[in-house]
């Protein structure tokens, strides 16, 4: 009976199967101050009431929508077929977010109540709700992409990567193993990119894709320029310039695709970290191609053992199938030597 | 070469050949250069040949490779190579890699490098006589 009056109302509204569970909770909650024989009509009006308030939720939403998607969305051409597009891929990345989560971030944006009011009605502090926002946003801004581009992720870990970046969570990335998985999922590299490009404002790190020859000189260029900025000697330069050349070759030459992140520390010193990745075939021994002279295409060998000279830290991570990162660091030094 | 500004040039001067890299060259660019200047051998018949390489910033180990490669193909075509202008940094820097140019004999800049190419018996600018005698070499 209650179906039958919510689907009246909303027709074949997704929602309607969710519209009449809460219709009977709420009557089975109040059976016991229910006078016998008035449980029916109890029950019709509080079908109208929620199928009411869930149209108002909608409005509502639908009314602020445009407060909430300016917050991760590019300009798009003012066109009306878009901004539906947007209104709806809006609407199903907000109805996936949890309960609550949901009810916090809306009335923060659209509401306006600030994150001391929320956090005295949660009994927790200010910050811890503004870390939950942010939190939410990050997740929201991977559904609203998701809905927009109507992409299925192909394995567990494409969700959990896509929140880490787009929250811009380093630790988190780390954790999931965001870079590597980029290089292996291509939906997901395809989708990181307008959640990244929040987060490429930072000027003192440089993220540079290398999948050719021309892309060794471009990444050993941008890691010189970036190094320049510290108090490097020349010589030093050069030494970097050399080191992000080899690993890009290296990428090139084994991996096809990968990438370089420059990256330039303050802790525990001032120095230039290079982090070059790929998604290649992996090195099976990785002592042997630390080996001075051992050589796989005819080189002279002299590739990773004279990157680890040059550098002051070297790491080198590799997983058969998986693919190969380094890790090299050089401290600046005020002085020649 | 590909429609931009040249990334290198190539100038006979006698039975000389004198390249210039006049920017940072890539993998494909430097194997495209290889073949450029050893054809440029057999076809001037050059007995010398000098490789300037002061512009470029970075001689990693496929640099360094290449040169060594391109000078011992120069060797067996009859040729003298002699590298020059490699930048202090540079040389730090291939020292420090473990790698050098090989039995490739370098000179400061281009003035050392005419130098040493002419006191080189068979390979000096003035050898150009010896071509139209063959057979009179000492």
């Amino acid at each position: 009976m209650v179906r039958r009056i919510v689907h009246a109302r909303v027709g074949s509204h997704p929602s309607a199967e969710d519209l009449v569970q809460e219709t009977l909770t709420r009557v089975l909650a109040a059976s016991a101050t229910i006078e016998p024989g008035m449980l029916e009509p109890y029950a019709i009006v509080t079908a109208r009431n929620v199928v009411a308030s869930m149209w108002r939720d909608a409005d509502r939403r639908r009314r602020n929508q445009h407060r909430v998607v300016d917050l991760s969305t590019p300009d798009l051409p003012d066109s009306q077929v878009v901004l539906d597009e947007e209104q709806s891929a809006m609407a199903t990345a907000l109805a996936r977010l949890g309960e609550r989560e949901r009810r916090t971030l809306l009335e923060h944006e659209v509401s306006g109540t600030d994150t001391h009011t929320l956090a005295a009605r949660a009994g927790s502090t200010a910050g811890a709700v503004a870390a939950q926002l942010n939190r939410t946003r990050a997740r929201l801004r991977v559904e609203y992409v998701l809905a927009a581009e109507q992409a299925e992720l192909p394995t567990d870990q494409c969700r959990a990567v896509l929140i880490a970046l787009s929250g811009g969570d380093q630790r988190r990335q780390r954790e999931v193993r965001a870079a590597q998985h980029l290089l292996e999922c291509e939906l997901c590299a395809r989708l990181s990119e307008p959640l990244l490009e929040r987060g490429q404002q930072r000027d003192d790190r440089l993220r540079i894709p290398v999948t050719a020859d021309p892309d060794i000189v471009s990444a050993r260029r941008a890691a010189r320029e970036l190094a320049s900025r510290l108090d490097f000697a020349a010589t030093d330069l050069t030494v970097i310039a050399t080191a992000v050349s080899e690993v890009c070759r290296n990428i090139v030459r084994f991996a096809g695709t990968g990438e370089v992140v420059v990256e330039l520390l303050e802790v525990p010193r001032r120095g230039i970290q290079v982090v070059a990745r790929d998604g290649g075939p992996g090195i099976p021994d990785i002592d042997r191609a630390l080996d001075d002279g051992f050589s796989t295409y005819g080189g002279l060998g002299l590739g990773l053992p004279g990157v680890r000279r040059l550098m002051d830290e070297f790491a080198i991570a590799s997983e058969p199938g998986h693919g190969t990162t380094v890790t090299m660091t050089k401290w600046e030094r005020t002085h020649d030597g | 070469m590909n429609g931009g500004p040249a990334l290198v040039s190539i100038m006979r001067q006698g039975s000389t050949l004198i390249a210039s890299v006049h920017t940072a060259l890539d993998d494909s660019e430097l194997v495209r250069f290889e073949h450029d200047l050893i054809h440029q051998i057999g076809e001037h018949r050059s007995r010398g040949v000098i490789i300037d390489v002061a512009a470029l910033d970075v001689i990693d180990s496929f640099a360094a490779l290449t040169l060594r490669r391109i000078a011992e193909m120069a060797r067996l075509r009859g040729a003298l190579t002699v590298l020059v202008g490699i930048q202090p940094e540079v040389a730090f820097t291939m020292v420090r890699l473990g790698m050098g140019t090989g039995q490739v004999p370098t000179a400061l800049d281009l003035e050392e490098g005419l130098a040493l190419l002419a006191a080189h018996p068979g390979a000096g600018t003035d050898s150009t006589e010896r071509d139209a005698r063959p057979g009179s070499t000492p």
